[in-house]
């Protein structure tokens, strides 16, 4: 509201009859309006002219090619829109150099996960330097909330939420629960140091 | 230490600790003294347990006239001393040496089964939160580390407390444990020769403030803060050390000791510990009748019929008390044979192994509640009595409490030729395969109760989880019986019980009946360390 709405007032002598004026505001008015009869009414010539539009939009985009037209509807599945980068979807397992997983099972996921969608059964490796893995490693994706949280508790870049993929549907629920191959097939070689940088991190910049 | 006998004038000092005055019992240290007063000086190597080592000097304040800073476990607090924690001085020494502890550390808080619960961690926290100034290389010591039977040991996670060796040598009585090397290389390792093997050898995990040395036995199972903590007592011997379970989602995952200066001080047993193991072994979670499992009404309907048949002759009926069940059961089944005019009472309990016998906390008696049984059923028969009356037939119909029936091997033959054979029990092992009726309790984790332990202390033991299947409390079990055989048993809580139990026993005069206890969430307690 502002300039132009008071622009509009009852000085117009142009339009309906106005019947009567608010005293409180000029700009609520009675007004009377004529229609014609049904039998009188056709439609048909806004009918024709919204075709006409439908019509333009199509040779339009039939005539000037796939890259230039100004079609907004995805085919999906066949097509599907680039999500932004930092869009959390599916949960995957980073891989260490050697192809394990990289979680320790230090439980800070499932500790901080509000959803508690997150199982973890811990055991030990034969590697001194690791000493713990997880053996069991499921996300219950119907649980999940998305928050990332997870992400942001995990201490080793163990655990993403960068697939950009969406839970998918299932059929049954026990369906829905990610086990840890699964996670891990989704997942890739993370680029972070392994066991951190050491002292010397803070010369990188 | 903590509980101070009451101050008498002659034996008492008067000090500042922060501008409080506090009055200490002659001999009290100045960290015991500032912890009264709700100052904490948190250190590594101070135990109360444990004789003093003042090794880690994470203990330092300032004493006015002193000449320099003194760590505050070693130095007895003096009439008129004036402590101060909180000045630039100490608070710097203080940080600078947990700086010092942390050169070598290694920091892998993640893999580290302490995390939650670690001393280091939670002075980090509270003081430092700094980063390392030290980038020469870590040293790196041995890790994974097997000590003995039942620790694990990091040497690089280590800082060097000695408070493990004092365990063994002080606690223990046997030196297994020592540090090796000098310096930044300083070790800890077992004695040459020596493995960490005495049985009270997880008090050192217990004791250790960092994650250097863990148990075996909860490794790598459950993240300290995801524990819930229950106060119970040991349910393994006579002694009846104070526990607490350490509990999940109904799961008991570790038994820890809980201060007792009267009873176990400290510490507890390796054995003690791993009692809690049988809590998911050989559980009995639905009734049974004839050997399958049936409803609680159609169990107790054949067990009434059986037994009512048998007890128009009372003499033919014999009930069995249980060394192992809690003070409240045995009186609930010591009553219900009064009701039935039953007169042959037995009480069952294993025989006692004097190998495993100390001066220290095991007892020979691996029975928890001997004393209690005998003072709640005094005329009681033993288990050689039972025996007789069993293999003679005098029996044909008994009532057995507890799945703890140490029979001989024809005891047990005829025991399933006795007509009426009901066994409340929490494990379907012995006399409850047995039984021709067998009943589901609660085990003594999960029922409230109390039990008697040698020195004729009556001790509570809290539910900590929840019984399995259609089990119930073991009292309760014996109303229903009572009320299916038309005797008449009206207690509708264990307090109840308790309260008419005291009543009646002259021993238990004076017991009262503590209010049941939330489980402390350890995610929100202090450092155990």
């Amino acid at each position: 509201m502002g300039a132009h709405a008071t622009d509009h007032d009852d000085s117009e002598t142009d339009g309906p009859k106005v019947l009567s004026v608010s005293p409180r505001n000029p700009r609520v008015r009675t007004i009377q309006i004529h229609r014609p009869a049904p039998q009188d009414a056709s439609f048909l010539a806004a009918t024709a002219k919204g075709l006409g539009v439908t019509l333009r939009h199509f040779f339009k985009n039939v005539l000037r090619g796939k890259d230039h037209n100004y079609i907004e509807t995805v085919e999906y599945p066949e097509k599907k829109v680039d999500y932004p980068e930092r869009f959390r979807g599916l949960h995957r397992l980073m891989h260490r150099d050697d192809g394990a997983v990289r979680c320790v099972a230090c439980m800070c996921c499932p500790t901080v996960c509000p959803a508690h969608c997150i199982t973890i059964v811990p055991a030990q490796t034969d590697d001194k330097g690791i000493e713990k893995f997880p053996a069991v490693f499921e996300i219950d994706e119907l649980r999940c909330v998305v928050c990332g949280l997870c992400v942001e508790a995990c201490p080793c870049d163990a655990i993403r939420m960068d697939t950009g993929e969406h839970a998918k549907p299932v059929e049954e629920r026990h369906d829905a629960v990610m086990t840890k191959d699964a996670l891990l097939e989704l997942g890739a070689r993370s680029t972070a140091v392994q066991g951190g940088e050491g002292a010397a991190w803070r010369e990188r910049k | 230490m903590s509980d101070v006998q009451p101050p008498q004038p002659p034996a008492t000092v008067t000090l500042t600790v922060d501008g409080k005055s506090v009055t200490v019992p002659k001999g009290t240290n100045v960290l015991e003294a500032a912890k009264q007063v709700g100052v904490d000086i948190s250190a590594f190597c101070y135990h109360p347990g444990l004789s003093i080592a003042a090794c880690c000097r994470q203990c330092l304040v300032s004493i006015e006239k002193a000449p320099k800073l003194a760590p505050s476990c070693q130095t007895t607090a003096g009439d008129g001393m004036v402590v101060h924690t909180t000045d630039p001085q100490s608070t710097a020494a203080r940080k600078q040496m947990l700086e010092f502890t942390l050169v070598n550390h290694p920091i892998d808080c993640p893999i580290c089964d302490k995390a939650g619960e670690c001393t280091l961690q939670k002075l980090y926290f509270e003081n430092d939160n700094a980063n390392s100034r030290v980038d020469v290389p870590k040293v790196h010591k041995p890790k994974v580390v097997d000590l003995g039977p039942h620790v694990v040991l990091d040497a690089e996670r280590c800082i060097l407390c000695t408070r493990c060796i004092r365990v063994c040598d002080e606690v223990a009585g046997e030196h297994q444990l020592e540090m090796s090397h000098r310096g930044a290389h300083e070790e800890l390792g077992t004695a040459p020769g020596a493995r960490l093997d005495n049985p009270y050898s997880i008090n050192t995990v217990d004791v250790c403030p960092v994650g250097a040395l863990t148990a075996k036995d909860f490794r790598f199972t459950m993240r300290a803060w995801e524990l819930e903590a229950t106060p119970s007592v040991c349910n393994g011997c006579a002694t009846g050390c104070n526990t607490e379970i350490h509990h999940r989602n109904g799961r008991a995952w570790r038994l820890v000791p809980r201060h007792n200066p009267d009873v176990n001080q400290y510490w507890m047993c390796d054995e003690g510990r791993f009692t809690y193991h049988e809590l998911r072994e050989d559980r009995l979670a639905v009734p049974t009748s004839g050997g399958l499992p049936a409803s609680w009404d159609r169990a107790l309907a054949a067990a009434a019929q059986q037994l009512q048949a048998a007890l128009k002759t009372p003499a033919q009926v014999g009930v069995v008390l249980s060394a192992q069940a809690s003070n409240e059961e045995n009186f609930a089944l010591a009553k219900l044979a009064a009701a039935w005019k039953v007169p042959n009472v037995f009480v069952a309990s294993r025989a006692p192994v004097p190998d495993r016998a100390d001066d220290i906390l095991r007892d020979a008696d691996v029975d928890p509640n001997r004393h209690g049984v005998a003072a709640i059923a005094p005329g009681a028969l033993g288990m050689a009595e039972l025996e007789a009356a069993i293999n003679t037939g005098a029996i044909r119909a008994l009532v057995v409490l507890g799945h703890d029936l140490p029979l001989s091997e024809t005891g047990q033959g005829r025991l399933r030729e006795i007509d009426a054979l009901v066994v409340l029990a929490w494990r379907e092992i012995g006399p409850a395969r047995a039984a021709t009726i067998a009943l589901p309790i609660a085990a003594w984790a999960e029922r409230s109760g109390t039990i008697t332990n040698r020195q004729g202390r009556v001790q509570r033991q809290h539910a900590a989880l929840p019984p399995p299947g259609q089990a119930v409390a073991g009292w309760e079990a014996l109303v229903r019986l009572a009320g299916a055989t038309g005797a008449k048993l009206s207690w509708t809580h264990v307090r109840d019980v308790h309260k008419d139990m005291v009543a009646a026993v002259k021993a238990f005069e004076g017991s009262t009946w503590a209010r049941d206890v939330r489980p402390i969430q350890l995610r929100f307690a202090n450092s155990r360390g």
